[in-house]
């Protein structure tokens, strides 16, 4: 009797602040897969806004897991085709144009992705956040429209290559929904601001539809992703994201 | 009075001719070596500004006044609308001192072949006016220079290596353009360059002004630089200012930069050299007159009684310094004769065809400009009148304690004693 009772003792002890933490890994968890599944298909619209020009870019995007992901470009027409592949650590660009593939050298990873505000290495890295990072909730209340949510801050594990000293992420208390995602350099300082928005259901599931990058050094410029389509859960596979595919072209 | 003394002077040295000769060689030898290390600390440095400013970049480069540091793409001369680069060249070219001008286009962007790529420097440049200007270009290490408007492009040697190039090859070429998108093409290798420079040799792809413009989406009148060869490199802080203002260049948001100011490390360095020239002629000559002084004073001691003697007859102490003294500057006006007599011909043999002394050290590369060591010499007047006044002056000061103390030698006792 008294061996059980020391026992319940011990777990609480041992239990009540790793239940704390492991409710935040579980959020971002589910946000994570939220995000993601375990594969997708898409149709998204990129706008891009610089200090000297915009564009607007229609893309098709498939996904599967971590590893994998190929983007191709519809629109505008001179550059539809242009497509992008992800597999593992590499990337590669198809170039229709020249009809030619070209592999994303290291040199060139923090290099501009299609001309936006994200880089190659955001493709590369784009690794699972609960796995890369130490979670922590930081504030648990109502942000200023009222509206109740969870603040985290996640920090880079020490072994991880991220470029990022931590990330102060903002989701929604009522539907675990992602509201934004501020990114800080090794010197505390932003760097740049993801937010999410415009929740929709897409495929069975409500997800943000818009994604919003700004970066902090250029604050009229910015990023915006829009699905026009989204499906989860497709039947694909890795065989798929190889370099025959990404020079099918359209 | 002066007469007499110079000519009881010059006799003098008819004396002891070795020990003449030998002093006059050492000074003769100082002489030399001032000159010499002079001259060849000014060749290496004339070398070195040489080599940075005519191998790759020019003496004077022209940009947009936002264009340095950051080099954006969009920083064109003359802003977004561009400028009319022929009336810049031609209101270059007036200027006297300007050889030659030429414009260039830079982008970044991947360059890409079979399996290997690498990132470069895409370098616009008009190749006629270019091998007028810089020397990278001509001659190359093969092949030929691009055509415009054939999507022709030449490689450095250590690119081509890296991505297994060579000449007649297809290389793809992808660069963010002015509009947003990603330029392509795909280009045929016509020649290969070779500067020495590491760095620009493994990272620099050129085509032509136009051929680049198209790829980036730039209008033909936007280009990014415009670089100046002149006359005198040393000259080229002047030539700079009279260019800004024939072009007007501070209304126009224009910079005009001489290699001073784009190389500051490079202008020290020459400051530097020429502060250190002073350092050479005072140890050289304090090494010698080390040596004179003590021979003098040798021979005034052997000449202690012809001292005495001349004392007793009435010469005054004056006139026994004087004497010595003299003898100390015709020493050294025939040190004079003989330094120059070796100096003139050797200094003309360096500066003209300089001996190369790469078999002593190999090529080299400082401050991102490639060397190739040799004899070759500069000419510094100055430095020939200070080491012809320090040579006189080396003479005098180190005969100047013998001489005192000839001229207080006490007769009686001198020339009675031993």
């Amino acid at each position: 009797m008294w061996l059980a009772f020391a026992c319940l003792i011990l777990h609480l002890a041992v239990a009540a602040p790793a239940r704390a933490q492991l409710d935040a890994h579980a959020i971002i968890d589910r946000v994570d897969r939220l995000m993601r599944g375990d594969s997708s298909r898409g149709v998204a619209t990129m706008e891009v806004v610089t200090e000297h020009w915009e564009r607007r870019m229609t893309m098709e995007i498939w996904s599967l897991g971590t590893d994998y992901s190929l983007v191709r470009l519809r629109a505008p027409r001179r550059e539809a085709g242009t497509a992008t592949l992800k597999a593992v650590e590499d990337i590669w660009n198809y170039l229709p144009k020249v009809d030619r593939t070209i592999k994303v050298p290291a040199s060139m990873m923090g290099g501009s992705w299609m001309g936006s505000h994200f880089t190659n290495d955001d493709l590369v890295k784009d690794s699972r956040l609960v796995e890369d990072y130490d979670i922590e909730l930081v504030f648990d209340g109502e942000d200023a429209d009222g509206v109740a949510v969870w603040d985290f801050r996640l920090t880079p594990k020490p072994e991880v290559p991220v470029v990022w000293g931590h990330i102060a992420y903002r989701i929604r208390q009522s539907d675990d929904m992602p509201i934004r995602a501020e990114f800080f350099d090794e010197d505390g300082e932003l760097a740049r601001t993801i937010e999410h928005g415009d929740y929709a259901e897409f495929g069975g599931r409500i997800v943000p539809r818009v994604m919003n990058m700004h970066p902090a050094d250029k604050p009229d410029e910015r990023t915006t992703i829009r699905y026009e389509e989204l499906e989860f859960d497709i039947d694909i596979d890795p065989s798929f994201f190889s370099l025959r595919t990404l020079q099918r072209g359209r | 009075m002066t007469g007499r003394l110079w000519r009881i002077g010059w006799r003098n040295l008819g004396r002891n001719r070795k020990r003449m000769v030998l002093t006059a060689l050492g000074l003769g030898v100082g002489y030399f070596s001032v000159v010499f290390m002079v001259g060849w600390a000014e060749g290496v440095s004339t070398g070195l500004v040489e080599n940075a400013t005519s191998l790759v970049s020019g003496q004077i480069e022209i940009h947009d006044a936002d264009y340095r540091p950051e080099r954006s793409l969009y920083e064109t001369i003359g802003g977004r609308e561009g400028a009319d680069v022929g009336e810049i060249l031609r209101t270059i070219e007036a200027d006297p001192s300007v050889v030659a001008a030429a414009p260039r286009v830079y982008a970044s962007g991947l360059v890409s072949s079979g399996e290997a790529t690498s990132a470069g420097v895409l370098l616009g440049v008009d190749p006629e006016r270019e091998v007028a200007l810089t020397r990278f270009l001509d001659p190359l290490a093969a092949g030929r220079l691009p055509a415009a408007g054939r999507y022709e492009a030449v490689v450095g040697d250590e690119m081509a290596r890296q991505l297994g190039l060579s000449v007649g090859d297809e290389l793809i070429v992808v660069a963010s353009a002015a509009d947003g998108s990603m330029g392509n093409d795909l280009y045929t290798v016509t020649g290969i360059f070779r500067t020495g420079l590491l760095e620009f040799d493994a990272g620099t792809m050129v085509m032509p002004v136009a051929d680049l413009q198209e790829l980036v989406v730039l209008d033909p009148g936007r280009v990014h630089e415009i670089a100046v060869s002149t006359l005198d490199p040393s000259q080229a802080d002047l030539t700079a200012t009279r260019l800004a203002a024939a072009l007007g260049a501070p209304e126009r948001a224009m910079s005009v930069a001489p290699w001073t100011e784009l190389n500051p490390v490079l202008a020290q360095y020459v400051a530097l050299a020429d502060a250190t020239y002073w350092i050479f002629i005072v140890l050289i000559y304090s090494v010698a007159s080390f040596g004179i002084a003590n021979t003098t004073l040798m021979a005034t001691f052997e000449r202690r009684r012809e001292f005495a003697v001349m004392l007793a007859l009435g010469a005054s102490p004056r006139s026994v310094v004087g004497t010595v003294l003299s003898e100390a500057v015709a020493t050294g006006i025939i040190g004079l004769g003989l330094g120059t007599a070796v100096t003139v011909p050797l200094m003309v043999w360096f500066s003209t065809a300089p001996p190369d002394l790469g078999w002593l050290y190999g090529s080299l590369t400082v401050e991102g400009v490639l060397l190739t060591p040799s004899l070759r010499v500069g000419t510094n007047v100055p430095a020939w009148i200070w080491a012809t006044i320090g040579l006189i002056v080396t003479a005098l000061v180190s005969a100047l304690y013998p001489a005192l103390r000839a001229a207080r030698v006490p007769p009686a006792d001198t020339l009675s004693g031993v």
